[in-house]
């Protein structure tokens, strides 16, 4: 089945610096926000775009993110001829083929484009706090004829380092890319959201044997720039986060508390952002339960103190007990007396009676650290 | 995969107030994140039943939205799955409970499905239970029928049988004497019957009290370990609204909130629904707040149920009580206490001028409205009667000329003053100087005329009124001249219909002569009531059941369309009863009585009027009563031939108080003649006191063809007589057939039209009174304690009375 265009989700590496909370878990189905998972955001984006032919290109611990998905249908995505394909390491003659990096995924996968015979290939990240409309996106690169047009989005020059960095003309055609530079040129900084012509894409990958093509950044977008063909920015104005550690995981759930419209998430027109059900009860707050500028997912039973949290689902908070700046994992129980104060809670953990854990700095608190980083008082 | 298929009974209706206006029970929000129906479907899942009917009555669209294609309870299969079986005949009314005519309707399902039993339940039940349970319950008890009862013996009108027997109950449900399975297994002298008592928490949520228990309840720990169980979840449609936020002012205790909600403001044992928002300095207390309901600051919500979208204004104050809930309606905009006045424009108004029930309604309202400390005036023209009566006591306030048909006609206006409510009387020698009140040719009009006289006299009023009701077809004309007056188009009106077989059909040059220029006239003729349910803000009626049955062509007739075409804006409010009526107060009767000592009182008053009635005297006498016109209206068709199989029964005894038809009069005193010692006929209003009936009777007989609202049936009840009545308007909203398991209710009623099912009550009553003291002693005392309150009728008027004040200024 034809279509003009189908999307690619990357999910990129093992998530190192999230720490334990992706040890067995892939980056897009870590939980945000009490009761969304990373991936929503994408996935409801290309549903309001109406992209419904969506690869997703997964390798670690790929189980939880899959049952999650499911066919795709919270998301409408169960589409008869569309939908999700998950594109999983396979072996091919004996040799497992492991993804060594982004543009090393797609190139593995390019079969799955092509049947597709789409004219243009939009690569996103699964783990991505946004609202984007890409239909959008995609009428800025076909208005420019673009063979490449790269997302940007306006970062503290302080975070430049950890970006690629762009320069753009009044036209918005690029004129000068950096990955990750220590003095950046511009704050336009590259959200890892590209679309490419499919045929550009294809060519850019076939390399000979001695050049290594691995990552976007790391080598397509510069080899692209640097042939001369026609590249584009399209400045994205809006929230954006790209979540890839624990402190910028906690810092947008603090985004989230501090902004009463955050992403216009309890607004019914333009996106919707779907997550999954999870058939659980609203939560409950009983007689001691004291909950300011906090939210809380289905399921939970509040008895203590929440200040400035955010509360996965099927998490307890018993009585006496003060959470402050936290963010609880789904499935949490937090005994009588717990004192937590700037940590993330992984999930499923149970912390027991009076214990106490009031970091300075964020620190995520797992069954394999609790006791060093706090302790119970008696 | 296992032996059950299901059958949802979704025809009842229940008694939801405004909650069922836009839904039917099923899709009733439940506890902040449900719908009533996702419990029965959930349990279906937990309990592997893959093929599953729902029979919806009318307005399913509500509940298909919510249903989609059941995939979200594992039911949208490629073998089975969902199927909702909508009425085919479209006449068919809310029953109790489903009807084997209307399982029949979709025969082909039950033949089809292979499974080897069905289990009917409603679709408004909460729980958590495995039918596999009740199966094997069945089985081993080898039962034909089992009924499954609440752990307080309450009966959950679910049911299990074999499919070969439903079948068959279905395919010969036009010969037998039960209507459904509860029928069944009450009546049916021959089958096995068992019970199975399901030993957890469960409500049947037949009612807005019902509804706000249930949902209560699930503030209690236990009762939500036993509705929520992990290993068997309750599923439900998937929303996108994101977790429940809390500000930095919320407080909240004991609460269930859904996601979505905002709280910033106070909440106490209450359940907030999805994306509900409580503002900052707003209180919630003791409230069920469905979805998206906005409660602004400075607002306060107690005992309050708040329908799906309702907007509490800022600084209003919602207070209802734990006995008299205050429910929204949705999309509702509840404001403060702005101003109100309402001016109720009739042609009779008790106690000054009254030939039937419509002038008790406007007198109570009005009375009422003044206890409720409501600003209200009433306008009525003035007949001669009424100036014998008040005539010093009548104040004269104005004086106009009033041009009607070209020629000027003098005018006066009265007025009255009673605490918060003012009388006002319209003086015309032309028009209204006649001893009769109706009947004259020129009624068209007059009724004309008097409407204009009243807008043209609005002027007098310091204060004008916001709210303009009229009743019957009298005052049809007066939403159109109230739109068509640039000094008057800003009040709203309401017009109540209190009998649709009268609409007052005159001739088109009426439209000419009250100085109407722009209306489009067709034909020869106008009709009133048609003008006014077309032009007025809302209508409404004086009964739910009746509401309903205004739908359908067989009651309102030529107005179907239009009554259908404004269903949005059309209301069912029960008329009350006056406090006054009352057996304790009653001194015409021959013993005074309350409920405590009714039994003996009902004895005495009896003998008495077996006495003054000259028919054999004796308590082992089934003494019927009935006090009515006797006209085609008032079911004589189906009475007659009934009674005179009824009759002989060897203590069958029947007094009858009316005038009216000589067809039915006739044909009565033929079976007089055949019983002379038991039956005695009475024809005319004057000859013995009505209440020697209401109080001697033993059961109080109306087999109404229709009746918007009625009022004997009230009066029986609460003179201890039981009413035995169609299932019809108001009767079937203030009687509810006797139960025997459960013992409640305080009557006996029949649906169909027709002298058997009038025959069999009469047996069932005469059967239970013979048969069981103890029964019909509960009976009566359930009859006595029935409420018809007079208030209550008011409020829910002023309540309706806000929302057009509202809507008028969108």
């Amino acid at each position: 089945m034809k279509r003009s265009i189908i999307a690619m989700i990357l999910v990129g590496g093992r998530g190192t610096r999230l720490k334990e909370i992706t040890k067995d878990t892939a980056k897009p189905a870590v939980s945000f926000g009490a009761k969304y998972r990373l991936i929503d955001f994408t996935l409801s984006n290309l549903t309001y775009s109406n992209i419904d032919i969506v690869g997703l290109i997964t390798q670690y611990e790929p189980y939880e993110l899959m049952n999650y998905i499911g066919n795709g249908g919270s998301w409408d995505l169960d589409t008869i001829d569309g939908g999700i394909s998950f594109l999983t390491p396979f072996s091919k003659a004996g040799e497992v083929q492991w993804q060594k990096g982004t543009a090393h995924a797609i190139k593995q996968y390019f079969s799955f484009i092509r049947q597709y015979q789409a004219d243009h290939v939009l690569i996103l990240s699964g783990d991505h706090i946004y609202k984007m409309d890409y239909q959008k996106l995609i009428d800025h690169h076909i208005a420019h004829q673009s063979s490449l047009t790269i997302a940007t989005v306006k970062i503290d020059l302080k975070e430049a380092d950890r970006f690629g960095i762009l320069t753009f003309d009044e036209n918005t055609m690029i004129t000068n890319f950096e990955e990750k530079p220590k003095v950046p040129k511009s704050n336009n900084a590259s959200m890892g959201i590209y679309v490419f012509k499919t045929d550009v894409l294809e060519a850019l990958l076939t390399v000979s044997e001695s050049e290594e093509i691995i990552d976007f950044g790391k080598n397509i977008i510069p080899k692209a720039i640097a042939s001369k063909i026609p590249v584009y920015a399209y400045p994205f104005e809006g929230y954006w986060r790209d979540v890839g550690t624990y402190e910028s995981l906690h810092q947008a759930n603090m985004d989230m508390l501090d902004d009463p419209d955050f992403l216009m998430l309890n607004v019914s027109k333009g996106i919707q952002i779907y997550s999954k059900s999870m058939n659980l009860p609203p939560h409950i707050v009983l007689e001691d339960g004291i909950i300011k500028k906090s939210v809380i997912a289905d399921g939970s039973i509040i008895d203590g103190t929440v200040i400035h949290s955010t509360v996965g689902y099927q998490s307890v908070v018993m009585k006496n007990a003060r959470i402050e700046n936290c963010v609880l994992l789904p499935n949490v129980f937090i005994s009588e007396n717990v004192i937590l104060k700037n940590v993330i809670v992984n999930k499923n953990m149970i912390i027991p009676a009076n214990y106490c854990c009031t970091p300075d700095q964020v620190t995520v608190l797992d069954v394999t650290n609790l006791m060093e980083v706090g302790v119970i008082d008696e | 995969m296992n032996n059950i298929f299901m059958v949802i009974d979704a025809t009842v209706k229940g008694n939801f107030n405004q909650l069922t206006r836009h839904r039917m029970p099923g899709a009733m929000p439940f506890g902040a994140k449900f719908r009533l129906i996702d419990f029965t479907l959930s349990n279906c899942k937990n309990s592997g039943i893959r093929n599953v009917a729902i029979f919806p009555y009318g307005n399913y669209r509500s509940l298909s939205d919510h249903i989609g294609s059941g995939d979200r309870w594992d039911l949208s299969r490629r073998k089975d799955g969902i199927f909702i079986l909508q009425p085919k005949n479209l006449n068919l009314k809310s029953e109790d409970s489903i009807s084997f005519q209307r399982m029949y309707e979709h025969i082909e399902y039950f033949i089809r499905s292979s499974q080897e039993y069905v289990i009917v339940t409603p679709a408004n039940i909460v729980w958590n239970i495995d039918y596999i349970e009740v199966l094997k319950n069945h089985c081993q008890q080898k039962a034909d029928l089992t009924e499954v009862l609440s752990q307080d013996g309450e009966r959950l009108k679910t049911f299990l049988l074999s499919k070969d027997r439903l079948l068959n109950y279905l395919r010969n449900y036009d010969d037998l004497q039960f209507r459904n399975l509860t029928d069944v297994f009450d009546y049916s002298p021959s089958i096995k019957k068992n019970t199975y008592v399901f030993e957890s928490a469960c409500y049947l949520i037949d009612s807005t009290k019902a509804l706000f228990e249930a949902d209560m309840a699930l503030l209690s720990m236990d009762i939500r370990h036993q509705l929520f169980h992990p290993m068997h979840p309750i599923y439900s449609k998937e929303t996108m609204s994101s977790p429940s936020r809390y500000g930095e002012e919320a407080f909240i205790k004991n609460s269930i909130v859904a996601s979505g909600a905002v709280i910033d403001g106070t909440v106490y044992n209450s359940l907030i629904g999805r994306k509900a928002v409580i503002k900052a300095g707003a209180i919630v207390k003791n409230s069920v707040i469905m979805n998206q309901c906005i409660i602004e600051p400075g607002a306060q919500v107690d005992y309050a149920i708040l329908d799906k979208e309702t907007l509490v204004k800022a600084n209003a104050i919602v207070n209802g009580t734990a006995d008299d809930l205050f429910v929204s309606e949705k999309k509702q905009i509840v404001i403060g206490d702005e101003y109100l006045r309402v001016l109720q424009i009739a042609v009779e108004c008790d106690p000054f001028v009254k030939t039937g029930g419509l002038a008790d309604v406007v007198g109570a309202l009005a009375e009422n409205y003044s206890r409720l400390g409501v600003n209200s005036d009433v306008m009525i023209p003035l007949y001669p009667r009424i100036k014998e009566k008040y005539g010093i006591l009548l104040e004269m306030r104005a004086e106009q000329i009033i041009t009607y048909g070209g020629i000027r006609y003098k005018a006066a206006l009265y007025s009255y003053q009673n605490r918060n409510t003012t009388y006002l009387f319209i003086e015309s020698y032309d028009f209204f100087d006649r001893p009769e009140i109706y009947g004259y040719a020129d009624d068209g009009d007059r009724f004309a005329f008097f409407s204009k006289a009243c807008l043209a006299f609005i002027d007098v009023f310091e204060d004008k009124p916001n709210v303009i009701h009229i009743h019957d077809w009298h005052t049809g004309l007066i939403p159109l001249l109230v739109k068509q007056d640039p000094l008057t188009s800003n009040i709203a009106t309401l017009m109540t219909i209190h009998n649709i077989d009268y609409q007052g059909v005159y001739s088109a040059d009426i439209i000419k002569k009250v100085g109407i220029v722009d209306y489009p006239v067709f034909n020869l003729t106008i009709n009133f009531m048609e003008i006014g349910l077309n032009t007025a803000t809302k209508i409404s009626t004086v009964s739910q059941t009746y509401h309903d049955e205004l739908r359908y062509e067989y009651y309102s007739r030529n107005l179907v369309e239009l009554i259908n075409r404004r269903d949005r804006d059309f209301y069912g409010i029960l008329n009350g009863l006056s406090e006054e009526i009352n057996p304790m107060h009653d001194l015409a009767i021959k013993q005074p009585y309350d409920s405590s000592n009714v039994f003996e009182a009902k004895k005495i008053n009896k003998q008495y009027l077996q006495k003054v009635m000259e028919i054999k005297e004796g308590q082992e006498y089934f003494l019927i009563g009935m006090v009515t016109r006797i006209v085609e209206q008032k079911g004589f068709d189906i009475l007659i031939p009934a009674i005179d199989e009824f009759m002989s029964h060897p203590h069958a005894e029947f007094v009858l108080l009316g005038t009216g038809e000589e067809r039915y009069m006739e044909a009565l005193k033929t079976i007089e003649r055949k019983y002379p010692d038991r039956m005695r006929l009475n024809f005319g209003y004057e000859s013995t006191n009505p209440y020697y009936i209401y109080s001697g009777a033993d059961v109080f007989l109306m087999p109404s063809r229709f009746e918007p609202c009625g009022t004997g049936q009230m009066i029986a009840l609460k003179y201890g007589t039981i009413p035995i009545v169609r299932q019809t308007g108001g009767l079937n909203d203030t009687v509810d057939q006797y139960d025997l398991v459960t013992k409640k209710g305080n009557g006996f009623k029949f649906y169909n039209y027709d002298p058997r099912d009038l025959g069999f009550q009469l047996n069932n009553a005469l059967h239970l009174y013979e048969q069981n003291e103890h029964h019909w002693q509960t009976i009566i005392k359930n009859a006595m304690a029935s409420q018809f309150s007079l208030e209550n009728s008011a409020k829910a008027y002023v309540e309706l009375y806000r929302m057009m004040i509202e809507s008028m200024k969108r």
